[in-house]
């Protein structure tokens, strides 16, 4: 059992402070849902926990287990446990599938410890094909030339592989069609369990009838105005944020 | 023939500005046996020529060289204007045995020392590398191969003895594939050059083990005006290889040399050049092969060190069905301008050239691609394809490309490609949070970019190259 | 080979038969506003010196081609000249003809366009009506193409031109079509094309060079195209001077935010011909397709040089070249993409492909990069190769003579480049034209 704490955190980008002081903490085993309207802040506070070098904390924590992560090199994080399924994947011309995601797997290894290269593909194999990934797709280059859905699918691939404590999920539904959604959840689903913790980031209700989340948080304006659990995000899919927003302002 | 002088004319500059002497921080043993002195001058030629004892033919080459070079000018018309801070007259043209400047191993930047130490160099070959002593003992290596290979008759031995020992054998290419006239700079090492391997393979030997330069270089002059000659007759062949992936450190900042190659009829020469002088020489270099019918001469080159290398290894295709091919990596990193290319004349019906090109620019680097491709008109069946690729990390960088292709008649097919890509801050972040480390995901970056160029390099090159680009790429995101 | 050994004969190279005496006798036939700028041209072009061997931009043109003496400007054209052709069967009926640079027939604006503001007239209309316009893009660009002599010269020189301008929003459906032709033994013709559209606006543009008869002459033109934010310039250039002819023809195309121009030049007269295009990309979202089809025969030379310069981010630019090398021709195609530090995100793609059709035909391709910016896409390429033979030997084994048959594939080659067009009648009007000029 693990806990992802994240304390009053507040991340600028520039000059210009987008996340203006969230505090949420996600145990092992739980969804949690991050809802809002475009340019709120939900990208950016899962990029600054990821560790981006575009983004600066400027105040508050994020803590692993109680130990706070921010003195950490973003690799170290993802070492720790934290992955980051971005919303645009980048393309690594040259490296294929396989390799990188054996030098990933391989960083995560004691020195002089190596990867076993039969049972390494073996589960490589077993996870393309529960997410209907062509097994040829291990030569190509990294999301070289990839459609969005085989991108988004091709980062279930890696946190299939990677096998992380908490998973930050940004945007994964956008840009995918129906059948294309439903196979990526189908991925996500597979996944969940006792040691994984998720941080779903949508902007949208449709993603959250497949990946049905445990709780549900509104963040509007850089910070979480209103949790619930799946029932908010039908009832922001019927009255849209607007609504979120009066009620804050009555409030 | 002017248009084929023309478009050969090899532009070497050498920005060197007054000599080592006066920059770094090294001592240096005043008093020298063999000292030509420094400046250029007929008696500088009289000297050195004298040292060797060499015949009067060679005397006379040397001084015909030295008028060429003084006549001609610097070529800045189209190449960088740096040239013009060369000042030749400060120069030392030929230093000899135990006379080599020196430096105390403290001296030694705390950098090259780590790349030794990262690169599992032995002991006693850093300090050869790094200046601190003149004389890298490789006798018992060296002595091996040498009597293996004279034993099928091979001749491997310096440019002075070579054409004292031999000048029925080399007399006859010496000079002729390129000639002293070619650029400033041929001139320049015809009238000066010491060192450097001349090879003789006759007909039908395969010389299974790679030669090595690196076993020759002697306590002459580290190399600074080297002069290889290598022929390789009927049916034999040869894979030869110079440099090696160790900074080298070299008090001399101009480096200017010349290497010949003739393969005869059906022959094949692989000559591998890993180029990683230290970052204060200018390294300038005429490299040509003439290819006689049905043979191959192949290029493969990796310049990494150096603050500016400028070398287009070129192949006259002279003889029919024969091939010619240029393999290049070039590393450009903070301060450094390599810029490389390829020359492919074709003289002869369907003879086929390649060249593959991939730099690298990191920081403030530079990479230049220069190429010629030429094909007469009354020639038929000639292939030529190119292809060079840019990678370059980091907003500082840059990269150039001119090539130029003149193709004559309908009978050829000649492609040409290039293109130019980055490794990106975004790039490396999406590598470092699957958990790689900067300098891993870095590294498997370029990696990928050079992968199928680093496989032609033999293995061992090979494995030294990807942990000397690891290094490299340390630190060169931010 | 321009090889001179005295300072005078230096000087009569350097202005060949533009003396000054005939350039004060071309003052006094223009309007005082013009003199003050032609002057201080005609000075750059006395200082100038001519192309030499050891220019990079010239590098394996044909020098000796390069002769301007014994031309003359303002040539009347000879009595008895046979009218314009009609522009290559287009359905539109030419705007603006000019014989010898001045106006010689005119069309009428439709209606509708004249009222949203349109504007179709020469230079010298425009001089009058809206000469912040003409000082603000007349002769405005750089020259970087190794021509800086010939466009002074140009400036010089010139009579009149034609002058297009498309308001904020307007778009012009059918082309515009401008026909510029020389007669007369020796003329020295300055055409010019002049077209500005506003933001927003669309606008269809062709340019037809031709010669009258088949006499040799001297033609330096000069063609620029601005295209305002959002806007969207279709330009096709179609030279057809005669085959004694010297053409010097010089570009330049300003893209401007979200903007898109395709500029498609058809070369198929004249005895040496130098074409320089420019394409400045100074605003994110911009878009320049360049475009050429040369047809070079005989012993002619055709000599084209590029520069595609990305200023912004999020810029795109594309160039096609084709060439068919016939009998002794030379080509030459020398094209450069420079990416400046801060275009990140440039899509940016040249391609130079030569068709060898002659045992004595020469390609010449020098493509070149300049990227100092890190997150680009750049790719340039060149083929020079003959007929595939496979090919040939299918089409002559339907019974298709070998003539025939290599038009077919030529055809075939230069479809890559009409299929961009977007207007199917100018589609045909131009493989037309290039059937004439393959059937001489």
């Amino acid at each position: 059992m693990s806990s992802l704490e994240i304390k009053n955190l507040h991340v600028s980008t520039g000059d210009k402070e987008i996340v203006k002081g969230v505090t949420l903490t996600i145990n092992s085993g739980e969804i949690h849902a991050i809802m809002g309207p475009n340019g709120t802040g939900k990208s950016t506070m899962a990029k600054a926990i990821a560790g981006h070098p575009d983004y600066v904390i400027t105040q508050g924590d994020v803590l692993i287990d109680g130990k706070s992560i921010l003195e950490k090199e973003s690799d170290e994080r993802a070492r720790e446990g934290i992955f980051l399924a971005f919303q645009y994947p980048s393309e690594i011309p040259g490296v294929s599938i396989a390799n990188f995601l054996r030098a990933a797997l391989q960083a995560r290894m004691a020195e002089g410890e190596e990867i076993d290269a039969s049972s390494y593909y073996k589960q490589l194999y077993q996870k393309m094909d529960l997410l209907k990934i062509d097994r040829k797709f291990t030569s190509r280059s990294v999301n070289e030339g990839f459609s969005g859905g085989e991108k988004k699918r091709s980062e279930i691939l890696q946190m299939a592989m990677l096998n992380p404590k908490f998973a930050l999920m940004d945007e994964t539904d956008s840009g995918l069609d129906i059948d294309a959604l439903r196979i990526v959840s189908d991925g996500v689903n597979s996944l969940r369990g006792p040691n994984l913790g998720i941080l779903l980031i949508t902007h949208y209700q449709r993603l959250l009838s497949y990946i049905v989340p445990d709780h549900v948080h509104v963040m509007i304006e850089g910070r979480i105005v209103k949790s619930g659990d799946k029932s908010l995000a039908l009832e922001l899919e019927s009255r849209g944020y607007d609504w979120v927003k009066q009620e804050l302002a009555t409030a | 023939m002017s248009d084929i002088t023309d478009t050969l004319e090899t532009s070497l500059e050498n920005p060197v500005s007054g000599i080592d002497q006066s920059s770094g921080n090294f001592k240096y043993d005043m008093t020298y046996d063999f000292d030509a002195g420094t400046g250029l001058n007929e008696r500088t030629v009289d000297y050195i020529s004298s040292v060797k004892k060499e015949a009067p033919w060679i005397h006379d080459f040397r001084q015909n060289a030295l008028k060429t070079f003084m006549a001609k000018p610097l070529p800045t018309h189209w190449a960088t204007k740096d040239l013009e801070n060369i000042n030749f007259d400060k120069i030392r043209y030929y230093l000899s045995q135990g006379q080599k400047p020196k430096r105390t191993w403290d001296e030694v930047p705390e950098d090259i020392k780590r790349t030794f130490e990262r690169l599992g160099i032995p002991e006693q070959e850093r300090k050869f590398l790094a200046g601190v002593e003149a004389q890298f003992d490789s006798e018992a290596a060296y002595s091996n191969i040498k009597e293996a290979v004279s034993k099928q008759g091979v001749i491997f031995m310096n440019s002075t003895e070579a054409l004292r020992e031999h000048p029925e054998i080399f007399r006859k290419y010496f000079g002729k594939v390129i000639p002293t006239s070619d650029n400033k700079f041929s001139a320049l090492n015809s009238a000066v050059f010491s060192g450097g391997s001349f090879i003789y393979v006759p007909p039908g030997v395969k010389v299974s083990h790679p030669l090595q330069a690196y076993f020759r270089i002697n306590a002459e002059n580290f190399g600074q005006f080297e002069r290889t000659l290598i022929i390789c007759d009927e049916g034999s062949e040869l894979t030869y290889m110079e440099g090696c992936t160790a900074p080298k450190f070299s008090t001399a900042t101009l480096h200017s040399a010349v290497v010949e190659l003739v393969a005869l009829k059906g022959a094949k020469i692989q000559y591998i050049t890993v180029q990683n002088w230290s970052s204060n020489v200018f390294n300038l270099v005429t490299k040509r092969g003439l290819a006689h019918e049905e043979s191959e001469i192949k290029w493969i080159d990796c310049n990494i060190g150096s603050r500016l290398t400028m070398k287009y290894p070129g192949v006259v295709l002279k003889g029919r069905k024969s091939r010619g091919e240029v393999i290049s990596i070039a590393l450009a990193n903070d301060g450094q301008h390599q810029d490389t290319g390829a020359k492919m004349v074709h003289a002869a019906d369907e003879t086929t050239s390649t060249v593959v090109s991939k730099s690298i620019s990191v920081g403030q680097g530079r990479a230049t691609y220069r190429g010629v491709v030429h094909i007469p008109k009354n020639l038929k069946g000639c292939k030529n394809n190119t292809e060079c690729d840019a990678l370059l990390i980091n907003t500082n960088s840059r990269t150039d490309t001119y090539p130029a292709i003149t193709v004559r008649g309908d009978r050829h097919a000649v492609q040409h490609e290039a293109s130019v890509s980055k490794v990106s801050a975004e790039q490396i972040f999406y590598m470092q949070q699957r958990g790689l480390t900067e300098g891993q995901a870095m590294s498997l970056s370029v990696n990928g970019f050079i992968n199928d160029l680093a496989r032609q390099f033999p293995m061992e090159y090979s494995v030294e190259l990807k942990r000397l680009i690891d290094l490299e790429m340390e630190g060169s995101v931010g | 080979m321009v090889e001179v050994s005295t300072d005078r004969s230096l000087a009569a190279a350097a202005v060949g038969g533009f003396t000054p005496e005939v350039f004060a006798k071309h003052l006094s036939s223009v309007p005082a506003w013009w003199r003050e700028r032609k002057k201080a041209a005609y000075a750059r072009f006395e200082a100038l010196p001519m192309p030499a061997r050891t220019d990079e931009s010239w590098r394996f043109s044909n020098l000796s081609g390069i002769r301007i003496d014994g031309f003359t400007p303002d040539a009347a054209p000879p009595a008895g000249t046979a009218p314009a052709p009609a522009a290559f069967a287009l359905a539109a009926a030419p705007m603006l003809t000019f014989v010898n640079g001045r106006l010689a027939a005119r069309g009428v604006l439709p209606a509708h366009l004249a009222a949203k503001g349109v504007v179709v007239s020469t230079l010298s209309e425009a001089a009058e009506k809206t000469p912040e316009l003409l000082r603000e893009h007349f002769m405005a660009q750089p020259q970087k193409l190794g021509s800086a002599k010939f466009a002074a010269l140009h400036e010089a020189f010139i009579a009149d031109g034609a002058f297009v301008h498309v308001p904020r929003g307007v778009e012009v459906d059918h082309p515009i079509v401008l026909i510029h032709s020389a007669s007369g033994s020796g003329s020295a013709v300055f055409p010019h094309t002049l077209i500005i559209a506003e933001d927003n606006s669309k606008v269809t543009v062709v340019d037809h060079f031709h010669s009258n008869d088949a006499f040799g002459q001297f033609a330096c033109g000069a063609n620029d195209l601005y295209a305002g934010h959002g806007a969207r310039i279709a330009y096709t250039a179609a030279q057809c001077w005669s085959l004694e002819t010297l053409s010097l023809q010089f570009n330049s195309t300003v893209v401007r935010r979200d903007a898109r121009v395709q500029s498609l030049n058809l070369h198929l007269g004249a005895r040496q011909a130098r074409h320089e295009s420019l394409s400045q990309l100074q605003a994110p979202g911009g878009f320049s397709e360049m475009l050429a089809l040369t047809v070079a025969s005989g012993s002619r030379e055709f000599d084209q040089r590029t520069l595609q310069i990305h200023q912004a981010p999020n810029t795109k630019s594309d160039l096609l070249y084709k060439n068919a090398l016939l009998d002794r021709s030379r080509t030459i195609f020398s094209g450069l993409i420079v990416v400046d530090p801060d275009a990140q995100k440039t899509d940016a793609y040249q391609s130079n492909r030569n068709l060898m059709l002659s045992p004595d035909a020469e390609s010449n391709s020098l493509p070149g990069l300049e990227i100092q910016a890190n997150d680009v896409r750049c790719t340039h390429g060149a083929t020079s190769s003959p007929i595939d033979a496979d090919q040939a030997f299918y089409l002559k084994s339907r019974g298709i003579p070998e003539k025939a048959a290599n038009e077919l594939l030529i055809f075939g080659f230069f479809e890559e480049v009409l299929s961009r067009l977007e207007n199917e009648e100018l589609h045909s009007a131009l493989r037309n034209l290039i059937r004439t000029r393959l059937g001489q």
